[in-house]
């Protein structure tokens, strides 16, 4: 089992998606688990319950991102390998690389499997720096497997395209400190509303013109009203997880509103995809 | 001026010395109450407490802009240090500090006699420092004749929760000065090496490191004409059992009174030789242990015990076959030996009243519950 990749000059190509998921992911739970596979790179957080059910789907191309990538998993027949490791120390040890020359990512064994991450750098007095961390992980078995795989995109009453994630992050950190329970309703003539409900206050807030993928538009032919609002019940406190993990502006972002059920945030953010499932206040 | 602290378990000294040039005005006036015998030379020796010091020079952003003038003075005849920022629009800040006589605590180290020695930029360092997480309490340095390494130290079996192992590997040529005698390993406190550099990058002088063999104290010294910083750290002592009975380093043999200033070499190579400048240090690494000649020796050596606040406990964890004397540094205060300064710039006629121009106190980290740099922005 063996993965060698090399980026030459990454530069922000590679230190921002990467840093960025692995700082995301960090805010979202203490482990996540990474999946290599000849094509992708995957970052993978399933529904635990200490993370109230939400769960995770990164992917990341790799020839996106890596000059050589070259990667031996567990066996010809299962050609990937699955590790886990703290989000955290990821994303520190990536953010070392945000000037590199020149990344390489290897999986070793000193005592202990380890994700070693070589990153040379120019220091100030522009000379070369090699600087090498040791991300501990632990390789998750074969028959463990199946519990990661892609969740299936659930078949969604309303799909929508979100606003601006930043005004998004803004009211709902406010909203919360009004109460835990948000409800997230959006419906397909471009509507989304986020509510809270107390028995002193109802906070709305409402966004308009924000269109529906073309996906939803044609599942509207399944006679469902435009008006009428798909709505699910939240833990607002999640929400507010995925919000705040979105640093840059995704190129694309949808969500897909299972009523009474779940959410389901599909984000493009240049290369690299991201799925996020929080599931309604049970 | 000189200002200096030690940390609680004696792992850490600092001492920062300011010439009478680094002040807009600085006087010092004999007439003073204590100096009824008649010593040749007559300096205020006291002590303030960090937690009252600390906070009046807290916010530097805003003492730069805000405040004109600081004039420190003191009283001695109520045993108090004023300080008194003038600010914009005629307001006038006072802040009175109550003292303690003391004398000045003081180490040996004949840093000049350190095989190996570094000098470089602190932004240098400080790019190497931004990739130990603060959780890691301790780093190595190690060198040989071709390369520099610093990396994080545990020597804990690794787990899937440890924190990320690192290392950097800085050219020879990078330093503004290189010379190793010796290649070593040196192990040492990572949140003491980072209030250096906030202090040092303050002051845009280089950093000149000073050290030897692990085990034996290493230090780092700034030198620029207005003020000279020397901070002297323990570093780990490579021992094979940790849980061996340290050769204590205070088991120096009890000595007569303070040395003064304008210290003998001599004393340096005595202590050096009879106090193993061993650390203990217990099997789940924590803080380094005291070390070497680092005495007290006053009037009122009782109240210079450590406070033994620290966060981590340390002290109170050592195992019991230790020796007695390192952990109970109060007890051991009185067997140690003074030592004194070895730098001369430090100018006997230490002055009392002095202006100050609108600066931070450079002091070294105490407990871990102090803020580290009080005046300083923190990492």
């Amino acid at each position: 089992m063996e993965v060698v990749v090399q980026a030459q000059c990454p530069g922000p190509s590679l230190s921002l998606p990467a840093a960025g998921v692995s700082n995301m992911v960090a805010k979202l739970a203490k482990a996540c688990t990474l999946r290599i596979s000849p094509e992708k790179l995957n970052f993978i957080v399933s529904d635990k319950v200490a993370n109230g059910g939400v769960s995770m789907w990164c992917e990341l191309e790799q020839e996106n991102f890596f000059s050589e990538f070259q990667m031996e998993g567990v066996s010809a027949e299962n050609n990937e390998i699955y590790l886990e490791l703290t989000a955290e120390n990821l994303s520190r040890a990536l953010k070392t690389a945000q000037n590199a020359r020149a990344l390489k990512v290897k999986l070793t064994n000193k005592h202990f499997p380890c994700l070693t991450i070589s990153i040379e750098l120019l220091s100030v007095s522009s000379s070369s720096r090699i600087v090498t961390h040791d991300i501990p992980v632990k390789v998750i078995p074969r028959k463990l497997w199946k519990d990661l795989q892609e969740p299936a995109v659930p078949d969604a009453d309303v799909s929508i395209y979100l606003p601006v994630l930043k005004t998004m992050k803004s009211i709902v950190e406010k909203m919360k400190n009004i109460s835990n329970h948000l409800i997230i309703e959006a419906n397909l003539s471009g509507e989304l509303n986020l509510k809270i409900e107390t028995e002193l206050v109802c906070v709305t807030t409402h966004f308009k013109d924000l269109g529906n993928p073309p996906t939803a538009r044609d599942a509207a032919a399944r006679d469902r009203d435009p008006a009428q609002m798909a709505e699910v019940h939240l833990d607002i406190r999640r929400l507010l997880q995925f919000l705040a993990g979105q640093q840059v502006g995704p190129t694309k972002a949808v969500c897909n509103i299972v009523s009474n059920k779940m959410v389901h945030f599909d984000l493009l953010h240049e290369d690299v995809s991201l799925q996020y499932f929080i599931p309604a206040f049970s | 001026l000189a200002l200096r602290s030690v940390n609680s378990c004696r792992s850490a000294y600092g001492c920062v010395l300011f010439s009478p040039v680094f002040f807009q005005h600085y006087q010092w006036s004999n007439s003073v109450k204590m100096n009824d015998n008649d010593l040749t030379v007559s300096n205020l020796n006291c002590k303030l407490g960090m937690k009252s010091i600390l906070p009046i020079f807290r916010c530097l952003n805003s003492l730069e802009r805000n405040v004109e003038k600081c004039k420190i003075f003191t009283r001695s005849d109520k045993c108090k240090v004023v300080i008194q920022f003038f600010c914009r629009h005629g307001i006038r800040r006072t802040h009175n500090v109550c003292f303690q006589e003391s004398q000045p605590l003081q180490v040996i180290f004949e840093k000049n006699m350190c095989s190996n020695t570094l000098m470089i930029q602190p932004r240098v360092l400080a790019e190497a420092i931004v990739l130990f997480t603060s959780s890691q309490e301790e780093v190595t340095l190690a060198v040989t004749p071709l390369s520099v390494c610093l990396k994080s130290s545990s020597d804990e079996p690794m787990d899937l929760t440890s924190s990320v192992y690192s290392e950097m590997f800085v050219a020879p040529d990078e330093f503004d000065f290189f010379q190793i005698g010796v290649d070593s390993e040196i192990t040492f406190c990572f949140k003491e090496l980072k209030g250096m550099l906030t202090f040092s990058e303050a002051t845009h002088a280089p950093i000149a490191i000073h050290f030897d063999f692990p085990g034996k104290p290493m230090a780092l010294s700034i030198d620029d004409m207005l003020l000279e910083a020397n901070f002297i750290l323990a570093t780990l002592a490579d021992e094979p059992s940790r849980t061996s009975s340290p050769q204590s380093l205070c088991l120096s043999q009890k000595q007569k009174r303070s040395d003064r200033l304008g210290s003998n070499s001599e004393a340096g190579k005595n202590v050096t030789s009879k106090a193993p400048e061993c650390i203990q240090r217990k099997v789940a690494p924590k803080r380094l242990y005291p070390k070497e000649t680092l005495t007290d020796v006053s009037a009122l050596e009782n109240h210079d015990s450590p406070r033994m606040k620290r966060a981590n406990g340390d002290l109170s964890e050592v195992p019991e076959s230790s020796v007695s004397n390192t952990e109970k540094v109060p007890g051991s205060l009185n067997q140690r030996k003074f030592s004194s300064m070895f730098f001369g710039a430090v100018s006997s006629d230490q002055q009392e009243h002095f202006n100050h121009p609108s600066d931070s106190l450079a002091t070294a980290s105490d407990s871990e519950e102090d803020m580290n740099n009080g005046g300083f922005s923190t990492f």
